[in-house]
């Protein structure tokens, strides 16, 4: 009885020790200021100016870990489709028995994907993040309404993209990370909004200097979770 | 013993006959270049060909289900449209352009007039959310045909997978428009030295060589290029062609330089289909190319062409009618 006991105990520690092991990954955590980013919620730039998010998308594509500077794990999924409001989308998942001390990976797709005809999963232009009158990925998409902007139903579109030169939008990010079992990654809007003038620039549609400006911004925005 | 021997020898040349006489789904005509089309990523299966011909000719793809690709590209006619100028739409909406022939795909880099389809698999979705052309979603294309009864199974019989998506839609479509190569018209046989021009032609083909092929090369009648070639503006459109694609001043009213191949079914002509006979083309060329920053360098000298010289020219081009190809069933209406 007390075998058994000791069995059932050691099994439900090394459940918990696999468990811990498998909830190692980088997570992204979309917020406005220090609020979460939600759908339904209304942000404030300041007292009277609003702003409503209604999609922030993004891809994020070959991701590997360094340990001083040496490539330790690269990912076997080269792209993942990144939807704020979409919880499952936000974290991916890494090995958790590497030491790491810094995080590479592209904002957007490459070019070589990009020429490369009809791709599968998160690349499937069912994704609607793939422009059909010109072809490319969108590498970033966000929009909203807010009522700075004088557009129809006060809306802001911006979709970033581009991977031919001299309009490639394409960013490539790298982080000095601590190694820790979970890599989390702030992307903050107000810190994108605060960059740019709202009421003058609310459509960013085609690979062009403005989106890659703005993709600028969008690295910018992000910070790891100390 | 002997008997069960030979009786499996003629089995396996019988075989062997019947894997020789089965006709490839694509093959590269003699003496042409190598197709950019990367084929080990999409390989040709004759179910996938034939699920992306059921889908070229079904108007599921459209918004209200009227409009499928051959409404603008009929096999018939060199796979465009030869009513309208400008190509037509759901609910009769008119687009700002002229349906391009479709052939010999397999060798092009990009697509469209403006060349604005960096890849061939991506093309069809390019008419498919076209406001103007078929107004829908790749969506919803899908979900449409998930629907159905028969796609499903033609899906699972094609890629393995009766879940249906976008990149098996496009992919199936690609691979019926790259069995669609003319290859076979006088032209070819002449080249192949199975046949001779007539004195007329042949001196057609002596002036196409001078003042045409430096644009319109062979064996693909086009260079792939972009080009101006002297159009005066259509102020109702103001279509600046590349210029939009590649926001560079450089590019301004150039167009993708057509294959002239099936040139005498493809009518009308240029990007804007302004003109409706190969003698309005060739007025355009020797008395109308309008001087600009942008026109092509194969234009700036003027072109000189006697009236026979335009009927030779003209005798020359409609050596490039490939019945073979504008007739073939294999092309046409799926049969259900």
């Amino acid at each position: 009885m007390l075998k058994r006991i000791v069995y059932m105990m050691m099994c439900l520690l090394k459940g918990v020790f696999l468990f811990s092991q498998s909830a190692s990954c980088i997570k992204f955590n979309p917020t406005f200021g220090s609020e979460k980013l939600s759908a339904d919620s209304v942000y404030y730039l300041n007292v009277s100016d609003s702003i409503k998010i209604t999609s922030l998308r993004f891809y994020v594509s070959n991701m590997e870990l360094l340990d001083n500077n040496k490539s330790v794990w690269i990912d076997s999924n080269p792209c993942h489709l990144i939807d704020a409001f979409n919880e499952k989308t936000l974290s991916i998942n890494i090995p958790s028995n590497i030491s790491h001390s810094s995080l590479k990976f592209n904002l957007g797709i490459d070019s070589t994907t990009n020429v490369s005809g009809a791709m599968g999963g998160d690349l499937d232009p069912t994704k609607g993040m793939y422009w059909t009158w010109l072809s490319g990925y969108i590498n970033f998409k966000l929009e909203g309404t807010s009522n700075i902007c004088k557009t129809r139903h006060n809306e802001f579109q911006f979709h970033l993209g581009g991977y031919q030169h001299p309009f490639n939008s394409l960013q490539t990010v790298f982080i000095e990370i601590s190694s820790k079992s979970t890599i989390e990654i702030n992307i903050d809007l107000l810190k994108i909004f605060q960059q740019i003038n709202l009421a003058q620039q609310h459509h960013i549609m085609s690979p062009e200097q403005d989106a890659m400006d703005f993709s600028e911004k969008v690295i910018n925005s992000l910070s790891i979770k100390k | 013993m002997r008997k069960v021997w030979s009786i499996g020898i003629v089995l396996f040349l019988v075989l062997c006959a019947f894997q020789i006489t089965k006709e490839p789904l694509f093959s590269v005509p003699t003496n042409w270049p190598k197709p950019i089309y990367d084929f080990s990523k999409n390989p040709l299966k004759s179910q996938k060909v034939e699920l992306g011909r059921d889908l070229f000719y079904d108007p599921l793809l459209s918004k209200n289900n009227q409009i499928s690709c051959a409404s603008c590209h009929s096999p018939f006619t060199a796979f465009t449209h030869v009513d309208h100028d400008l190509s037509h739409g759901i609910e009769d909406r008119i687009g700002t352009r002229n349906s391009p022939a479709l052939m010999n795909l397999a060798w092009h880099q990009s697509f469209m007039w403006d060349g604005s389809i960096n890849h061939l698999d991506m093309q069809a979705l390019a008419p498919i959310s076209h406001p103007d052309e078929m107004g829908e979603k790749i969506e919803s294309v899908v979900l449409k045909l998930q629907r159905t009864k028969n796609y499903p199974a033609l899906f699972l019989k094609a890629f393995g997978d009766s879940i249906i998506t976008g990149q098996h839609t496009l992919k199936a479509i690609s691979q019926f428009m790259l069995t669609l190569v003319s290859s076979n018209s006088k032209y070819d046989s002449v080249m192949r030295r199975q046949a001779q021009f007539t004195p007329q032609q042949k001196n057609g083909y002596a002036l196409f060589q001078k003042n045409c092929a430096a644009c319109h090369a062979e064996p693909l009648f086009t260079n792939l290029q972009f080009e101006n070639n002297g159009l005066e503006v259509d102020t109702t459109l103001n279509d600046y062609g590349r210029m939009r694609i590649t926001k560079n001043k450089s590019d301004s009213l150039k167009f993708k330089v057509p294959t002239l191949r099936n040139i005498e079914f493809s009518f009308p002509y240029m990007h804007d289909g302004r003109f409706k006979t190969i003698a309005a083309v060739l007025k355009h060329y020797t008395n109308g190319v309008k001087q600009s920053s942008t026109l092509s360098v194969h234009l700036q000298k003027p072109m000189i062409l006697s009236s026979n010289d335009k009927v030779d020219l003209t005798a020359f081009l409609l050596t490039l009618t490939d019945k073979t190809f504008l007739f073939n069933s294999k092309f046409g209406y799926p049969k259900k």
